[in-house]
């Protein structure tokens, strides 16, 4: 157990999660992130990438273990404390998770509501300051003139850059990012990726980005941790995924794709 | 191709047992008979219910619009502010229960109490409600007014509840994880994706609300109803006929509207 220390971004510590007495879907996972550090996290299916993530933000609860966001502990707090803690971390989406039937800028705005007062927000009277930002983090996402249209009139890559925009709008330390390309193609992913490091940079942002793509994730983290069967197999630069380390984290079958086993269902469920 | 011996398939019978299947044939089709007796099946009341309904059909096609025209317009008129009241009023009480009867935001107690509130509610009918209500608060649209809510609100709130129960958790989700308060959550994260749909169940509730505000006229809760009772015991007929036509062509205007704001509304 790493004793609290200034200067990172989030403390985990050996944390667990247990849906049932039978299950533990997380065991002892200890990681910590520095400033501007963005980590790629990958593992099979089931490993427990979302369910880390989820349990950093508490959509999940921790079994046991601690999270530490700042110099706060998250995982004692209470409903009030927690809703300020999870303004502080920006969160975006497999499936995007916007509200398909308000537009655009509603959905940015929505970012806001953790300090936007709740009959404001049902007026749609936000304040000035959030909606330039909004219109300038659309701006940013390229999709300037959007702000009107309807989520649901938009394509999977535009939707993802919503929900990024929705995740700077908080102002956020971190980001926690799931599955962001899940549903976007080869193209579109890079794109989407490539934007996700940019905006970190800019805004000296420290990201955990969960990636079912282990290419994807060696090219744009610059560290990686694997996770199988809910313990951390691998933490370490990219170099370090060697066929070895993959093994032990996807099975045989993962690591040479070259090699024609495509008809496998093991390679799609490590995918 | 190697040729193969015909198959024979039948398809299974619901009650396999065959002497099971023939007793029950048997017990039905004496019940039906022992039944036919009992409701007194009589030739010369049919007879004479059969001159009583040439009466009532000739009526019919002499609608009288004018003798009770005040009686009329101001039944009518009752009747539409008691559906829009009753609507109005049930639509805003629906959402608390319709919330509170929702498996996935609402705590156990919470949810327990609701969907056995709203089962209270949809447990009799209208009829009933009314003539409970016209016993506690007199003749006329008040009472009438209240049935109406009552049953708004668990029509409303049920559908409501299966409308939250269905939706997307991942918005909502977002939301929590941006530190959105309980309401924020609600309004922006669940209202949206149900809205289209209760607004449309809602305007369907308009028209039954209007029926129904004809139906429960007859016990005396106000609106059309009771004028309609009125002239059916005075024979008036043509009256009759003329309040019939008059409420079918409104709910045809219903119809009309509430399609047309529907679409416009998805």
């Amino acid at each position: 157990m790493t004793s609290p220390e200034k200067g990172y971004v989030l403390q985990v510590d050996d944390l667990d999660v247990r849906y049932s007495s039978e299950i533990d879907v997380l065991r002892g996972v200890s990681f910590a992130l520095q400033p501007n550090e963005i980590v790629g996290l990958i593992g099979a299916s089931g490993a427990g990438k979302s369910t880390l993530l989820r349990a950093i933000q508490r959509l999940v609860e921790p079994s046991s273990g601690s999270v530490r966001l700042g110099g706060t502990e998250l995982t004692t707090l209470g409903s009030a404390e927690l809703r300020d803690a999870r303004r502080r971390m920006g969160m975006i989406f497999q499936e995007h998770a916007l509200v398909d039937r308000l537009t655009v800028m509603e959905n940015v705005l929505c970012g806001t509501l953790g300090r936007t007062g709740f009959w404001q927000a049902i007026r749609r009277t936000f304040d000035a300051a959030d909606v330039t930002e909004a219109f300038r983090l659309l701006d940013r996402m390229g999709l300037d003139g959007y702000q009107d249209r309807r989520c649901d009139e938009l394509s999977g890559g535009q939707k993802q850059r919503v929900g990024i925009a929705r995740a700077l709008i908080q102002d956020p330390e971190l980001l926690l990012v799931d599955e962001p390309t899940a549903s976007l193609d080869p193209a579109a992913s890079v794109r989407i990726m490539t934007l996700i490091s940019e905006v970190c940079a800019e805004n000296g942002l420290a990201a955990v980005i969960n990636l079912h793509d282990v290419p994807l994730a060696r090219r744009f983290c610059p560290r990686i941790l694997a996770l199988h069967e809910g313990r951390i197999a691998f933490d370490g630069p990219p170099a370090g995924l060697t066929d070895a380390v993959l093994t032990q984290v996807y099975g045989e079958e993962a690591v040479e794709p070259h090699v024609s086993r495509r008809s496998s269902d093991e390679v799609d469920g490590a995918d | 191709m190697p040729t193969e011996a015909a198959r024979a398939w039948r398809p299974p019978p619901r009650i396999a047992n065959a002497s099971a299947r023939r007793g029950l044939w048997i017990v039905a089709t004496a019940y039906a008979v022992f039944a036919l007796f009992t409701v007194d099946v009589d030739a010369a009341r049919i007879a004479e219910g059969a001159a009583r309904a040439a009466d009532f059909f000739g009526g019919w096609l002499r609608p009288d619009f004018f003798t009770r025209w005040s009686d009329i317009r101001m039944g009518l008129v009752e009747s539409l502010a008691m559906t829009v009241v009753a609507t109005a009023a049930g639509f805003v009480l629906a959402i608390p229960f319709g919330l509170g009867a929702s498996r996935n935001l609402a705590p156990a107690p919470v949810y327990a109490g609701c969907r056995g509130a709203l089962a209270v509610f949809r447990a009799f009918h209208e009829v009933l409600v009314a003539i409970l209500f016209v016993a506690m608060f007199g003749f006329g649209a008040f009472a009438g007014v209240m049935t109406l809510v009552v049953a708004t609100i668990g029509f409303l709130g049920k559908l409501l509840a299966e409308a939250v129960e269905e939706i997307d958790p991942a918005p909502l989700e977002a939301l929590t994880a941006a530190g959105a308060p309980w309401a924020s959550r609600i309004a922006f994260g669940v209202l949206p994706q149900v809205m289209p749909r209760i607004l449309g169940l809602t305007l369907y509730r308009l028209d039954i609300n209007f029926r129904e505000s004809a139906i429960i006229g007859l016990v005396g809760a106000g609106g059309i109803g009771a004028t309609l009772i009125t002239a059916f015991a005075r024979y008036e007929f043509e009256s009759v006929s003329a309040i019939l036509m008059l409420i079918i062509s409104m709910l045809f205007v219903a119809e009309l509207l509430s399609g047309r704001l529907r679409r416009r509304l998805l």
